[in-house]
């Protein structure tokens, strides 16, 4: 008899372990999420003006730097527990899908390929593909007139694609480690033209405005993101919360004007439209 | 002043009174009382955790049924207001020519009354926010409204005054006049930069509240459930020592009631359990298969709204084409999502998808080494995550659709390009035509295929009230009978020492 009570406390126990198991494995294994962080690594780039720039004593500063700090304050992570750390465009992914950096800002465009491997918050801008020039050559007036001229972009960039495939404009392409070695190349005339995206063109026109001319005649949208492990929906919303509340406090204003404000360049100080979480 | 004496007394009474005490519970009959109460504690404890728990399972339910749909609704703003920048747009190509496609007053029509909807689903959103919704970021949502509210207003006036230009300009069609342009281009700066953007975020953050809601409320019925499982175990062990007391106590092998109160605790805690399990998982399916499905194909069609804007401007503003022509691009690449650097290539990719459809071109999950990362965006999901009954013959007539729009898209760039204004005009106004436009076609198939999984999601929660339906009563009545079969249990063995 004992036993056999035994067996049905057993088998009780039992049903109960094992129909709140799945449930309860989604309470116990609840995803950590970027919104109840307490200190925060940031990738961001380190060889863009106005962006994301480091300099010789190790300091990296920026648009893209102000915006991972204000996101962080919102999120309730104090600027002295943010770690900023250097990233390329080849090992953003990487670093975020490894767990090296808990978040990326870093003139990360949105497309609908990064996001099978990256979530992503925001856009915090909408950047559009641009033209610059040597300050002389004023009759560069669009990306039309770029026809049969030497168009310089940075390696692993897609930027003079754009130009020929995109718009059907024959440029003679050339390309430079860096962006930083076509501005070099745009101020020694070995190429006419460097198109990429108008911020970080005008981060460099910032550096130099008498040498050079920002066309302003943009022709495509960049969505620049702020890139999270792809699941992350709770951090990610939290992250857009943060980038309207730096619009609607006008902080974001403040910021566009800090860094690009010096350039002739119509900057859009209103809230982009999200890309959504999910 | 206590005497040393009375001190004693006290200190003796206190020791009589627990020795007492102890020797009441020493007697059997204490004993089997103290038993009986924890079993009927236990059975107590069982039916609050279940209650409780079940309720909550059923609120969970309510709130998803009820803000489920207002959410999806709130897609409904965006693509009103794309709406109204799209008929513009048609109206100042149209120039004095007001009998091309729907004709102007059919078109002015349609904007008024994209407007008057707009400003329904705008009082929608508003109240949706002063309501019980998430508290976090209200300002952040309060602000958007009232932005979008303030805008709406600006834009219509600048909308009304180019209209008035192009027509006082007497404009022929496809020529918008220069003043006209320009104040339209203010509109509908206002309205890409300020009014769209709020619009299509105040959408998302209501699909986040609604996650958050949902995601809050299964996290705690988890936990309930955890609960009623320990209650359930505490009834079983309660049970069981009140019956081996008896056993052991009173000599007798068997007690039929108390046996059959166990057995009885056990079904009501596994019927219990199982209920919340799989009503969870009805939640669960009316979320995602349902209510995020519809969501994500209702931004599809907003977004594809916003695309005809664009396909407009490109004839109204040729300065700024190459412009206009990437963002539509850009766009399309979110709606449905295949590799392609230009439009050329994307109208191929587009008919590709369509004719293959059910299969899909490219991987069916990103490969690294694939520099094909397969069909993406809104549609390329939902296309591959079809599992609705009929989904698939839903979406192939959407799929089929929009390439339709892709090809007139083509024609009418490639008659632009080639100087044709006047076909490229015709192509505007049979996409744009109201009644069986190419787009109207879209929008319906779409239409038709988002009602399918707003049907999934209001089933998933009819089921998933239907689980716990029974339990209103069964509930009660089961721990009644627990209770009436312990005291059965007990009378007898009790009845021998009056």
């Amino acid at each position: 008899m004992r036993s056999r009570h035994r067996r049905i406390t057993a088998a009780a126990l039992a049903a109960v372990a094992v129909l709140g198991l799945p449930a309860c494995s989604t309470v116990l294994g609840e995803q950590e999420s970027l919104a109840d962080a307490t200190s925060l690594t940031v990738g961001v780039k380190t060889d863009q003006p106005g962006l994301g720039l480091e300099d010789e004593n190790g300091d990296i500063t920026g648009f893209d730097v102000d915006v991972a700090l204000y996101i962080a304050d919102r999120l309730g992570v104090s600027a002295e527990d943010v770690e900023f750390t250097g990233v390329t465009s080849a090992n953003r992914e990487q670093k975020l899908i490894e767990g090296d950096v808990d978040m990326v800002v870093a003139t990360y465009s949105i497309t609908p390929a990064r996001k099978t491997q990256v979530t992503f918050g925001g856009p915090y801008y909408v950047a559009k593909q641009d033209v610059l020039v040597r300050a002389e050559d004023s009759g560069i007036r669009g990306v039309h007139d770029l026809e049969g001229l030497r168009v310089c972009q940075g390696e692993g960039s897609n930027s003079a694609a754009r130009i020929t495939e995109g718009l059907g404009i024959s440029v003679r392409k050339t390309e430079a480690p860096s962006y930083s070695a076509c501005i070099e190349d745009l101020r020694e005339g070995r190429v006419d033209a460097v198109s990429t995206d108008n911020l970080i063109l005008a981060g460099f026109l910032a550096e130099d405005p008498s040498s050079f001319h920002l066309v302003d005649e943009p022709f495509t949208d960049e969505k620049y993101g702020v890139g999270l492990p792809r699941g992350d929906i709770r951090g990610c919303e939290a992250v857009n919360d943060a980038i309207s509340r730096m619009y609607q406090s006008g902080r974001a204003g403040e910021l566009l004007d800090t860094w690009f404000g010096e350039a002739e360049l119509k900057l859009v100080k209103s809230v982009p439209q999200f890309e959504g979480c999910v | 002043m206590t005497s040393p004496d009375s001190d004693q007394a006290r200190r003796t009474g206190a020791r009589e009174r627990g020795a007492a005490a102890r020797r009441r519970l020493d007697t059997t009959p204490a004993r089997v009382w103290l038993l009986t109460t924890v079993c009927a504690v236990a059975i107590a404890g069982l039916f609050g955790s279940a209650a409780l728990t079940l309720g909550q399972a059923r609120d969970g339910l309510d709130v998803l049924g009820r803000d489920g749909p207002q959410a999806e609704a709130t897609t409904e703003l965006y693509l009103a207001l794309a709406d109204m920048d799209a008929r513009v747009a048609d109206m100042l190509l149209m120039g004095t020519a007001h009998d091309l496609g729907s004709g102007r007053e059919e078109v002015q029509k349609q904007y008024e009354a994209s407007r008057t909807q707009a400003g329904k689903a705008l009082l929608q959103v508003a109240s949706l926010i002063e309501g019980d919704y998430v508290e976090k970021c209200k300002d952040v949502e309060e602000c958007n409204v009232r932005a979008v509210l303030a805008g709406m207003g600006a834009y219509e006036e600048w909308a009304a005054e180019a209209l008035l230009l192009n027509d006082e300009a007497q404009a022929p069609p496809g020529r918008v006049d220069r003043e006209a342009l320009e104040t339209y281009l203010r509109a509908t700066r206002l309205m890409h930069t300020e009014l769209l953007p709020k619009a299509f975020n105040l959408g998302l953050d209501s699909s986040a509240s609604v996650r958050a809601n949902h995601e809050e409320r299964q996290e705690a019925v988890t936990i309930g459930l955890l609960w009623v499982g320990a209650a359930g175990a505490v009834t079983v062990a309660a049970l069981v020592g009140l019956q081996m007391y008896l056993r052991a106590r009173f000599r007798r092998r068997f007690n039929a009631s108390l046996t059959a109160a166990t057995a009885g605790a056990v079904l009501l805690t596994a019927g219990v359990v199982l209920a919340l399990v799989t009503s969870n998982g009805h939640q669960h399916d009316a979320k995602e298969e349902g209510l995020d499905a519809a969501m994500s194909l209702s931004r599809a069609g907003a977004i594809t709204t916003d695309m005809q804007v664009y396909e407009s401007r490109y004839l109204v503003d040729p300065a700024n084409a190459d412009n206009y022509q990437q963002v539509y691009l850009g766009w399309a690449q979110q709606v449905l999502s295949r590799p392609a650097n230009n439009l050329e290539a994307y109208y191929e990719a587009v008919d590709e998808v369509a004719a293959s459809y059910p299969d899909l071109p490219g991987p069916d999950r990103p490969d690294p080494d694939d520099p094909d990362p397969g069909t993406l965006g809104y549609l390329g999901r939902s296309a591959q995550e079809a599992l609705l009954p009929g989904q698939g013959d839903a979406l192939a007539e959407v799929l089929g659709s929009y390439n339709d729009l892709q090809g007139e898209d083509r024609a009418l760039r490639s008659a632009a390009g080639s100087g044709d204004l006047a076909g490229a005009l015709d192509i505007r106004m049979r996409v744009a035509h109201i009644e069986d436009g190419t787009f109207r076609t879209y929008e319906t198939a779409l239409d038709e295929l988002i009602g399918l999984h707003m049907d999934a999601f209001e089933e998933g929660i009819e089921r998933g009230d239907a689980v716990l339906a029974p339990w209103t009563w069964t509930l009660p009545v089961g721990t009644l009978l627990l209770l009436v079969l312990v005291v059965l249990g007990v009378r007898p063995r009790l009845a021998e020492y009056r």
